[in-house]
């Protein structure tokens, strides 16, 4: 029924819900971001064995965000949900530099998916907080970013926990949606 | 065989110091003649068994034949065995002694080596003993001398590395100056150029301003002449009204002459009408008396008619005579007046009409005057209308004038407020400049104050280098001369080593020839062994020989012979053991000497009597032995070093496991768009579990979900329901009608295929 009503109401005002993936490594702090973007809170989060989907409304946009579990074993159907998605929110652990390679081929793996060509890259350099956390600029080189070609990427140090970097990460997103649009 | 073992011996003997004695029996001969033997007899023998009896009687003459070849044969065996047994006994004997020799020289050899090699150990220790502690103490203080020098490097390295610092600074702090100083010259040649500009634009402003004066001069000049001209012009002007009042008076004059000529002329018109009248009057008159005078001459033509017709009447002819006359009389004087009034008539209008000419001249005259004066008049007013345009004129060029006497009084105080201001900004500049240039002096002296500072630091430094160079070059020498001691130390040592090579290529000889010794013993007792075999195979044959002749002697019943042969054999045997004792037991002592010398390698080929070059040869091992112990210092160093390769190494093995997780990763990820094969396939078995849980946990989540959520997140789950429970295509598309029809308006369900009921037909591969 309430599918009903927002189908009445996007069909009355004719906004679209943006549709936004919310994808990295496990324990990267997606969800925290997600809830963080959406009540404003740190919410303490278990390892997400599947997905969260909210919906953010953010400066009169609505953004349908999937925060898809970032385990190994379920990385795979990560491609199940890449259709009709406007943005991606790569999130990386700053602290991390072990498995920074592991993110950045599964950043291309995704990227090099056809049904995300015309998707906004945004990666979240997150856990900004940390002592031993690498800058952007060293994260975008050790993910390759500076070497992707038509593509809207921007890369933003963020911490969920502290809720710094979000707002401008997410203000670029909404300027980038609303400029494509 | 023989023949070399009595070669042998007679070396042997030879070398025991003990010539003579030996035996020279050919035993070639009797070797062949055995080996023949053995090979007929065998063969015969063999064929003897497989033989028939009918053959047998020829075969015992054959046989007795054999026989007594066998016996001839024996005797010469028993004499080639008795021989053997002397031979034997000989070199049991010579044996013997060469064992007893041997012996006494392996013990004494033996106790020579010992006391030696005691000798020598202790020699050895001792030597060790000092030339470790000499060492040591060499070692302490090339350590001491090693610890100091590298010590002092670092502070020369240090120093200098200061040194390299200040002096970079220094080069910087110059460059800097340097800057400094060319921004500063910079600063003062542009403010000179701006100062050049503004004097030069001063000059063309006092330039200007002296043109503007000089225009103002000649303005005003010009305004000058144009009052004059002015003044002049009012002149003339006043004049000219002056001239103009007359000219209007004359013209007033002029017409009131011209009305009062006017009045003439009417006056005279009205006479001259009157007259006109006056002659029409006379005229009519004239024509009056013109027509009485017609009347009259009518009358008079009836009087003359009359006369004519009354000639008769002369009374009255003559009274009309005189009345003609009368008439003509009164004709003539009417004529007379007329003629009179005419001319009178005429001379007035003479006189009228001259007095009309000359009033009409007069007016004439003074219509020409008039026209004159009005003409000045025009001239006149159009001399004073010039002037009033040029009184006009001449006031506006004097507002003109006055206007560009303000302005240039405007301009004059504005150039000379600007002059004003750009003196002052000059001054200011010039100030600024000048105070620029003091703070730049200043700087420029304080930075060549730091400059000399920095000189004054880098000759101390320089200085220090120069000490430190000094010191540099005395450890140099030190180290020099230390490396010359070592570089000595190390010809030594290579002098040494090969001292140490040449005796141990003379130990090696040695023990070479020691190991040919032993070879030769060995081959000796090879020898021995062989010629107990020889003597095992002969007692063999014989004992071959025997039981054959005791086989042939049963057969013949002569066991005697047979029984003595076997006192015989017995007593060979037992003296054979005894041989073999006596050989053994060397055997046993050399391997007892061999044994130690095993053990001692290295004291090994020292022979008899060469104690000094043993002592050097053991001063050179100790040396060789400190060499091994650095080398295993240095080895210490490449195993530290080998260790951190490995800490690398594992490093990079955990940057190499991550490339191993990728590629598993890759591989799992490659499986194509075909929806079946999406679920990873995981390899281990313990992380198979894991992941069927993680998998079902996933499916239950997602299931949870894709029920639970709203119809437009639904829609997207629909793919990962599809690709978790191996939905096909079909099954996949009927979902995405159901929720199309679920989130549309209208439109009808879709209806439900045969194909979409739980496919139990294909089993597919399940969810891993």
């Amino acid at each position: 029924m309430g599918g009903f009503f927002s189908s009445i109401f996007s069909s009355l005002f004719g906004t679209r819900e943006m549709r936004i993936l919310i994808l990295g490594l496990d324990g990267a702090g997606k969800t925290t971001i997600l809830y963080r973007l959406q009540v404003g809170e740190v919410v303490t989060t278990i390892p997400t064995i599947g997905f969260n989907v909210e919906t953010v409304t953010y400066k009169n946009l609505k953004f349908q965000v999937w925060d898809l579990g970032g385990q190994t074993s379920i990385r795979p159907y990560w491609r199940c949900y890449y259709s009709n998605t406007d943005a991606v929110i790569y999130v990386v652990d700053s602290c991390d530099r072990d498995r920074i390679g592991i993110s950045k081929s599964e950043l291309v793996a995704m990227l090099e998916e056809e049904e995300l060509r015309k998707a906004i890259l945004v990666v979240f350099a997150n856990k900004q907080d940390m002592e031993q956390a690498m800058t952007p600029s060293e994260m975008a080189n050790s993910l390759g970013l500076p070497a992707l070609k038509d593509r809207k990427w921007q890369i933003f140090k963020t911490s969920a926990t502290k809720g710094t970097g979000l707002d401008e990460a997410m203000e670029w997103l909404v300027e980038t949606l609303k400029s494509r649009q | 065989m023989f023949a070399k073992l009595k070669k042998k011996i007679a070396e042997e003997t030879a070398v025991a110091q003990r010539p003579g004695g030996a035996t020279r029996i050919p035993r070639s001969v009797s070797k062949e003649s055995v080996a023949s033997m053995g090979a007929d007899s065998g063969d015969d023998f063999a064929s003897d068994g497989s033989s028939s009896r009918e053959d047998l009687s020829s075969q015992l003459l054959r046989r007795n034949e054999q026989i007594r070849k066998l016996e001839a044969r024996l005797s010469d065996y028993a004499e080639q065995v008795r021989n053997l047994q002397k031979i034997k006994e000989k070199l049991e004997i010579a044996l013997e002694k060469h064992q007893d020799s041997s012996m006494r020289k392996f013990q004494e050899q033996n106790e020579t080596f010992q006391a030696n090699r005691a000798k020598m150990a202790e020699g050895l220790a001792l030597a060790l003993a000092r030339k470790d502690q000499e060492w040591s103490e060499k070692m302490d203080q090339l350590e001491k001398d090693k610890r100091f020098l590298t010590a002092q490097l670092q502070e020369m390295k240090n120093q200098s590395l200061n040194l390299f610092q200040r002096r970079d600074e220094m080069d910087e702090l110059e460059g800097f100056q340097q800057q400094e100083l060319s921004k500063v010259k910079h600063m003062l040649l542009k403010k000179e150029e701006s100062l050049g500009k503004m004097e030069q634009e001063l000059e063309a402003r006092t330039r200007e301003l002296s043109r503007t004066q000089e225009e103002l001069m000649i303005s005003n000049q010009m305004s000058a002449d144009l009052s004059q001209k002015i003044e002049e012009l009012q002149r003339n002007y006043s004049t000219l009204e002056e001239q103009r009042d007359h000219v209007t008076a004359s013209k007033a004059g002029a017409e009131n002459k011209i009305t009062a000529l006017e009045q003439k002329e009417q006056e005279l018109q009205a006479f001259i009408q009157q007259l006109s009248i006056d002659l029409q009057k006379a005229t009519a008159e004239t024509q009056e008396k013109e027509k009485l005078i017609t009347h009259l001459q009518e009358k008079v033509a009836s009087l003359e008619k009359r006369l004519e017709q009354n000639l008769s009447g002369e009374e009255h002819v003559q009274e009309l005579l005189k009345e003609k006359t009368l008439a003509e009389q009164n004709l003539e004087d009417s004529r007379q007046q007329l003629l009179a009034a005419r001319s009178s008539q005429a001379s007035a209008i003479d006189s009228l009409e001259t007095r009309v000419k000359e009033l009409e001249q007069s007016l004439q005259a003074s219509e020409e005057k008039l026209k004159q004066s009005s003409d000045v008049v025009a001239a006149q007013e159009a001399q004073i209308q010039e002037l009033a345009s040029a009184n006009k004129e001449s006031s506006c060029a004097q507002q003109q004038v006055l206007a560009l006497e303000q302005q240039c009084t405007e301009q004059i105080h504005t150039l000379e407020a600007q002059l004003s201001a750009l003196e002052r900004a000059r001054a200011a500049d010039h100030a600024a400049a000048e105070w620029k240039v003091r703070e730049l002096e200043q700087e420029n002296a304080g930075l060549k104050e730091s400059k000399n500072e920095c000189e004054h630091s880098l000759q101390h430094h320089q200085l220090e280098l120069k000490k430190l160079k000094e010191e540099w070059s005395q450890r140099e020498i030190v180290s020099v001369a230390m490396a010359q001691a070592l570089e000595e130390v190390r010809k030594q040592r290579e002098e040494f080593q090969q001292q140490a090579a040449n005796l141990i290529a003379i130990g090696g000889e040695k023990e070479q020839s020691l190991q040919e010794k032993t070879e030769v013993i060995l081959q000796k007792e090879q020898e021995i062994l062989q010629l107990k075999k020889g003597h095992d195979s002969a007692l063999l044959q014989i004992h071959q020989l025997q039981s054959e002749l005791e086989a042939l002697r049963g057969l013949r019943a002569e066991e005697s012979e047979a029984a003595a042969a076997r006192k015989d054999l017995l007593r060979l045997r037992g003296q054979e053991q005894g041989v073999v004792l006596s050989v053994s037991e060397p055997h046993v002592t050399s391997r007892a000497g061999q044994d130690p010398a095993y053990q001692l390698p290295a004291a090994e080929g020292i022979p008899n009597g060469e104690m000094g070059t043993a002592m050097d040869l053991g001063q050179l091992q100790k040396e060789k032995q400190d060499l091994e112990q650095q080398l295993l210092e240095k080895n210490k160093t490449i195993k530290q070093m080998q260790q951190r390769m490995l800490e690398l190494k594992k490093t990079l093995q955990k940057e190499l496991k991550i490339r191993p997780d990728n590629e598993l990763f890759e591989v799992r990820e490659k499986p194509g768009p075909e929806m079946p094969n999406m679920a990873p396939s995981v390899t281990n078995n313990a992380d198979l579990t894991d992941a069927r849980e993680i998998n079902f946990e996933y499916l239950k989540h997602v299931v949870l979900k894709f029920m639970s959520c709203r119809e437009s997140e639904a829609f997207h789950l629909i793919k990962a329901v599809s690709v978790l429970l191996n939905f096909s295509q079909e099954e996949e598309n009927m979902l995405k009608e159901t929720l199309e029809y679920k989130m549309s308006w209208f439109g009808s369900k879709p209806a439900p295929k045969g194909s979409i009921r739980p496919s139990i037909s294909n089993p597919r591969i399940p969810w891993s």
